[in-house]
């Protein structure tokens, strides 16, 4: 355990993260409605030793009630329309949605038409986009922390700070 | 009947393929299993006289499919046979309506109805209670539905409802080029990507009769292996997050980060995507880029071998894993195992070992001394593939890799000639993904998709997962399925 614990320490002394600026929190819930699964690999990805999400308050849980943003991956097949609008409706006020990867925002979408309800846009109002196929955990990072920061006047993100 | 017979370089024949009437369909079924064949999966299809029931044999030569047509839309059931084959007739009933005689009940899986009864085992008796999950899971985990039959804590039982990301890229790709096919097979899946899109390939350059040459060979066996690599060094770290032991999954999702990021070096994208195409491979890697991700595997396999020796002595996480999951080898054999799940409980068998489209010179199965079957032992059977990874990548990448095509007919002379197979268009691929044995089927029609067919390893794995969990204890499926670690979209497609 000792070799392991002294491997992670060097681990996050050379990845040597810039200080976060800690200026509240928001709880992210995600919903697959329809993705390859790439999108899910690089958002559990962003909570890896080399971008470390929750260092900036943000944080994955694991119920739509506790969530304040609900980030939506794939092309939304027609069984997800209903299960993704429980979560949505399940969600406290008030409650931002992101269209984390290219299929949810709507770009070359491939598939049955039949199977497909179309874009997010016209399921859940969006309010963040975050383009990549798929996009890579730095992007993720990145576009939630400016979601963080710009929400605060929107006393979205819980605020810690004056 | 007629058959088609090619003499030919093991392996790299176009598939066999042989008509039958529907009433012969299980006799010539039974004869291909009798010769030795291994059920590799069947589908539906719509031909000139209706609908049309295919069946996928492996053979170490030459890869058969039986092919009937069913013009009341019915055939024989062949499930009784072949435990494996209830998944693919019941997808082909669902989305083709074609009927199995003999398979009762023919319980719905692409289809969702409303009623439980349709498509769960009907469970009867005091104390039984069902728990439902899904489809929206508490992590960051795909979406699927899981219905458990539990007495206690102990699982009778457990529905699975897959097909929630059913997109249709199947259906979707009919119709269109080859190389729009591609595109949709990249969609299915993303962390099988390289795999499922080798397999296409590799099905329909068999389908119009080229070989690949040597640098193409060396080309995908490379990409093949990068995706294995940071698949397994993901799946390690999810088994460690199963039980919670943090520093275990942290230092594994470490590791496959930089994987990643050697993919987006070597490649351009993390997740290999787009590397693959048709008869050809433009992947170009220098004698010093080669080298420089030669060091940085070697690297990141001392630091991998360091990490999982302490994992030996972690009693936090072994004492979770011994007995948990415990699948016979009997059992995997029987449900068509693939895998690190099938080769966990014995069974030696791993494509890699029979791909003459592929670089894998004398490739040995991974076997383990103590192959228990239960979640010890697959994550063990992954570290020592993980080991063989390393290996393989070293020696592919010990030259420079230059762009590499196709070249018709066989390897040796005396092969088939191009146009040969072209007659049949049919081709079938198969390949090892991190997950187990991919099989693609292309038909093709004038060089356009007529029908596609992609069963992946996660498709063969998910009844054997059912199989695994049965007589566990509820709270421990978490870590049985991520033992697994199958994918959702693979299956869904």
């Amino acid at each position: 355990m000792f070799v392991l614990l002294r491997h992670l320490g060097r681990v996050r002394r050379e990845i040597a993260l810039p200080r976060a600026q800690r200026c509240g929190s928001l709880a992210l819930r995600h919903v697959d409605a329809g993705s390859c699964n790439g999108c899910e690999h690089e958002l559990a990805a962003s909570a890896n030793p080399y971008y470390d999400l929750q260092r900036h308050g943000l944080g994955i849980v694991a119920s739509p009630r506790h969530a304040d943003v609900l980030l939506v991956t794939g092309q939304i097949t027609t069984r997800m329309v209903d299960p993704l609008r429980r979560a949505y409706d399940a969600m406290p006020e008030p409650r931002l949605v992101a269209a984390l990867g290219d299929c949810a925002i709507g770009h070359n979408t491939l598939g049955d038409p039949a199977q497909l309800a179309g874009p997010l846009e016209g399921i859940l109002p969006v309010s963040l986009r975050i383009p990549g196929c798929p996009p890579t955990p730095q992007q993720i990072a990145d576009a939630l922390v400016d979601l963080m920061l710009s929400s605060r006047s929107s006393k979205i993100a819980r605020c810690g700070c004056p | 009947m007629s058959t088609r017979h090619v003499s030919i370089v093991p392996g790299l024949a176009p598939a066999a393929v042989e008509y039958v009437r529907a009433r012969e369909w299980r006799m010539a079924c039974e004869r291909q299993s009798g010769a030795g064949g291994r059920f590799c999966g069947l589908f539906a299809g719509r031909g000139p006289m209706g609908l049309q029931a295919n069946c996928v044999f492996a053979h170490a030569d030459q890869d058969h499919v039986v092919c009937a047509s069913a013009p009341g839309g019915e055939i024989d059931t062949i499930v009784d046979l072949f435990a494996a084959a209830e998944w693919d007739e019941r997808e082909a009933h669902d989305c083709y309506g074609l009927r199995f005689d003999g398979h009762e009940p023919l319980r719905s899986l692409i289809d969702h109805p409303a009623e439980p009864d349709a498509w769960t085992v009907p469970i009867h008796g005091h104390d039984a209670y069902r728990v439902a999950v899904g489809p929206i899971h508490a992590g960051v985990i795909e979406s699927g539905h899981f219905l458990f039959a539990v007495v206690g804590e102990r699982i009778l039982h457990l529905d699975l409802r897959l097909f929630y990301k059913h997109r249709g890229l199947q259906i979707a790709a009919e119709g269109r080029s080859l190389a729009e096919g591609l595109r949709h097979v990249q969609r299915v899946c993303g962390a099988c990507a390289v795999t499922n899109t080798v397999a296409y390939a590799q099905a329909c350059e068999s389908a119009l009769g080229f070989t690949p040459d040597r640098q193409l060979r060396q080309a995908r066996t490379l990409l093949l292996e990068l995706e294995r690599l940071y698949n397994h060094l993901n799946d390690i770290s999810a088994i460690c997050a199963g039980v919670g032991f943090a520093p275990g999954a942290t230092a594994f999702a470490g590791f496959k980060e930089r994987a990643q990021r050697l993919n987006q070096r070597l490649s351009g994208h993390r997740f290999l995507f787009d590397t693959v195409a048709l008869g050809a491979s433009t992947l170009r890697i220098g004698q010093a880029d080669a080298l420089a991700a030669r060091e940085e595997l070697a690297a990141l396999h001392q630091e991998e071998g360091r990490v999982w020796r302490e994992l030996q002595f972690a009693a936090s996480l072994q004492d979770r894993l011994d007995g948990v999951g415990a699948l016979t080898r009997a059992d995997a054999e029987r449900l068509g195992a693939t895998g690190p799940v099938a080769r966990a409980t014995g069974l030696r068998h791993d494509t890699r070992s029979e791909s003459p489209r592929l670089a894998y010179r004398s490739f040995t199965p991974a076997t383990l001394l103590r192959a228990t079957g239960d979640v010890s032992a697959r994550l063990n059977v992954r570290q020592i593939e993980l080991e063989q990874t390393f290996a393989i990548l070293d020696q592919l990448l010990s030259s420079r890799v230059t762009p590499g095509g196709v070249k018709p007919g066989g390897a040796e002379p005396g092969d088939f000639k191009p146009g040969d197979a072209a007659l049949t268009g049919l081709g079938v691929a198969r390949v090892e993904s991190p997950r187990g044995e991919t099989v693609c089927v292309v038909k093709t029609d004038r060089r356009a998709v007529e029908r596609l067919h992609l069963r992946t390893g996660s498709y063969a794995n998910w009844p054997v997962l059912v199989c695994a969990t049965r007589d566990n204890l509820l709270p421990d499926f978490p870590l049985i399925n991520k033992s697994f670690e199958l994918c959702y979209a693979c299956v869904d497609r």
